[in-house]
């Protein structure tokens, strides 16, 4: 039987959360990282702090980004643009690449397995978490640190708009969420968040940067089929609404599709202060809280067609751990604390 | 690792589109690396690489990386034979980089210079998301679609995420691949790391002065072998196990004992089932930086023994083609299975006596080999090993 998955932990670092960052960086990280890199990494302690969980080189790292490092980019750019070839930076060029954050998080939390980033618009930081939920459930990795990151530049978000790649409130940040098996989270007594019950990311049709004209949605069936739930018991959705209109009208056509004839209350996370990737694990997190005893789908749709469904259970449909709850009644760190009071703790 | 097969190849590489070139330049050991044309190299030491020729086809609308992914794409689609009702379940997944940046620099060099102009719109395809939109549009792919950036292992990465999708059963099939074009950014910053060479690259040599840069695409159709067999598409081979780890050390340097590299290696061997003695080939990351070449070939030691191994790089016929590369060494990895040959490494003149391994040098060997693995690192310690078995 394949391994349940569960959340021990969660950590966000963004405009919710000033303060956090120069806490959780030591003086050389401040020095040497850029801004989205010290928003990963702090993100991650956050997270890794809250499961109690030590890598120990074990730990995996999935992070989903919309722009990687593109502030850095332009910074190189501009460097060779002022000064020509004297003008590069060589410590400024990794950070061109989008894995910046995924190597400086690596090395800050001896994160030693598989390490991996996932590009994409909106649904990043879901396609990490759902990829990350299928490789601890598969038994590939023991425990993984899974979400996103992004710093949007202004000027590029500008350009994007105005090249037709949709008209979203982008905002900054990084979040995590610490997945593990709960074989292995009870053994070592960790407190128990919620439970990620089935997943599933699928491409509907539709045109580079474009709005599908099918409400037929093949994630979010595939999802429900994986947690083995229906429609029916789907308490709450979490949505990627995020002010692109016919993205988010999209959005509300295949879920309606999906859950029909049931219609569960619908929310997004992202308004008014922007998405972010990052955001992923809070509204993962947000809707493990808010579960109760039913099930809380969690749903990104991009442009493009690329879709993530993450259906998502409370700590309390994971069930007591008869063997050991003196242990881990002594060890648990406020399992019912909600996500948003953790992160502003 | 429940068993997936290799049932097509694309590839747009250095020596033009299609499979049947890239074999016939790699394994006649020809070099492909020469002067840039599709930038400017005006006061950079470095004025080389190996660039896709002309001809590669596709709309000007779209981007070239864009343009060279779906050609290699289509190709290995063709060649599996898989028809377009059985698209919309399989999967897509992308190592990409550079993504659109060749035109957004276009752009931004213009604008910076003062030039006003109407925004093309390929700027929207600037990331590195972008080619797998355009492929799942084109190609009608409604599985999965993922796109992985690791650097210079997002090729070989690609190839890994696929076949976890098929061994879980969660596609039949996979289209998975990895692109990049030439970009400034690129081809500026390993100047400015001082990594480049100034001649094509000269891999394991002992006068090897650093890397030269490249582009292209590769894209493999990957199956579960069952079905691959029940339909009777032509196996290439069997991706019979990955590792993939990170060394967590340093942003751009590798682990100095390759410990990670090591880790990758015997990661692939165990989840494979296979003992080292039974590994014939590797292709290698080989880059032809000093510290590359020296701490890769010690962590094949490490984990192969010395000497018996089989080892060459094809990076010294068509550049470091970044998220491209592991995806046309495993192409090349492959192949040599399929063809009992294995491509060179060219430029080799004198042999690095700190790389205890036959390196193949400047012409092909015959060799019937059953397992070979084809090694990826990149920035950031990203370690992959992909480990294929000859097709029965």
């Amino acid at each position: 039987m394949a391994p349940r998955v569960v959340i021990t932990g969660v950590g966000v670092v963004d405009g919710h959360t000033s303060g956090v960052v120069s806490r959780l960086l030591d003086q050389a990280e401040a020095r040497r990282l850029s801004r989205v890199c010290q928003f990963t990494v702090a993100a991650a302690r956050l997270a890794l702090a809250e499961a109690s969980l030590d890598p120990g080189g074990g730990m995996a790292l999935l992070i989903g980004t919309e722009f990687g490092d593109m502030v850095s980019t332009i910074a190189f750019v501009d460097g060779y643009l002022r000064s020509g070839p004297v003008g590069l930076s060589a410590l400024l060029f990794p950070h061109t690449v989008m894995n910046t954050m995924a190597a400086a998080t690596a090395i800050a939390v001896s994160a030693k397995d598989l390490s991996l980033t996932l590009n994409a618009p909106t649904v990043a930081g879901e396609l990490a978490i759902a990829r990350a939920f299928a490789a601890v459930r598969a038994g590939r990795i023991r425990a993984c640190l899974a979400g996103g990151a992004d710093e949007p530049p202004p000027v590029i978000v500008n350009i994007l708009r105005e090249a037709g790649a949709g008209s979203d409130v982008r905002g900054e940040g990084a979040g995590f969420v610490v997945l593990e098996s709960l074989d292995a989270a009870r053994a070592r007594g960790a407190g128990i968040l919620g439970e990620i019950v089935g997943a599933a990311w699928r491409a509907l049709p539709a045109r580079p940067h474009g709005i599908g004209r099918s409400a037929a949605s093949r994630a979010i069936a595939a999802a429900l089929a994986d947690a083995g739930a229906d429609p029916a018991d789907v308490g709450h959705v979490y949505t990627s609404a995020n002010g692109d209109g016919p993205r988010e009208e999209w959005e509300r056509a295949l879920l309606d599709t999906a859950l029909a004839p049931h219609r569960p209350p619908k929310r997004s996370l992202s308004l008014p202060t922007g998405r972010h990737s990052g955001l992923a694990a809070r509204t993962v997190a947000t809707a493990a809280s808010e579960a109760g005893d039913r099930l809380a789908l969690v749903h990104s749709v991009a442009r493009g067609g690329n879709q993530v469904a993450i259906v998502v259970a409370g700590p309390d449909r994971v069930g007591p751990d008869r063997s050991t709850d003196e242990a881990s009644s002594s060890t648990a760190p406020h399992p019912r604390r909600r996500p948003a009071e953790r992160a502003l703790a | 690792m429940k068993p997936v097969a290799v049932t097509g190849l694309g590839v747009v590489s250095p020596f033009g589109a299609g499979v049947k070139a890239y074999w016939e330049g790699i394994s006649g050991g020809v070099c492909a690396i020469r002067p840039i044309t599709l930038i400017d190299t005006e006061g950079f030491r470095c004025r080389i690489a190996a660039e896709v020729p002309d001809g590669i086809g596709g709309s000007a609308r779209r981007t070239r990386a864009d343009r060279l992914a779906l050609a290699a794409a289509c190709e290995a689609l063709d060649d599996a034979g898989v028809v377009r009702r059985e698209r919309a379940e399989a999967a897509l997944v992308v190592g990409a980089v550079g993504g659109g940046m060749l035109e957004a620099e276009a752009w931004y060099w213009r604008r910076a210079r003062g030039v006003r102009e109407p925004m093309p719109r390929t700027l929207a395809s600037s990331f590195p998301s972008a080619h797998a939109d355009v492929i799942g549009s084109a190609l009608g792919l409604g599985g999965p679609r993922e796109t992985v950036v690791t650097a210079c292992s997002s090729g070989a990465v690609s190839l890994a995420l696929a076949a976890d999708l098929v061994a879980d059963g969660v596609v039949p099939l996979a289209v998975a691949g990895g692109v990049d074009a030439l970009t400034r950014i690129c081809f500026m910053g390993f100047n400015a790391l001082k990594l480049l060479d100034s001649a094509p690259c000269r891999p394991f040599d002992r006068d090897r002065r650093g890397m030269s840069i490249g582009e292209g695409a590769a894209f493999v159709v990957l199956e579960d072998a069952g079905r691959a067999r029940a339909r009777a598409a032509r196996i290439y081979a069997e991706l019979a196990g990955y590792g993939m780890t990170s060394d967590a050390f340093h942003v751009t340097s590798p682990h100095p004992e390759g410990e990670g590299m090591a880790r990758a290696m015997r990661a692939a061997l165990q989840q494979a089932g296979v003992t080292p003695a039974s590994v014939g080939y590797a292709n290698a990351h080989g880059t032809a930086t000093p510290q590359n070449d020296r701490i890769e070939a010690r962590a094949i030691r490490d984990v192969f023994g010395e000497g018996r191994l089989l080892v060459s790089s094809t990076k010294s016929m068509i550049g470091h083609t970044m998220a491209a590369a592991g995806t046309l060494e495993a192409v090349a990895t492959v192949l040599a299975l399929g063809n009992e040959v294995i491509p060179p490494t060219a430029q080799l003149e004198t042999p690095d006596p700190e790389i205890p391994f036959d390196c193949v040098p400047r012409v092909a060997r015959e060799a019937a080999v059953e397992f070979a693995i084809s090694n990826s690192f990149g920035f950031g310690g990203q370690n992959v090993t992909l480990l294929f078995r000859r097709a029965a």
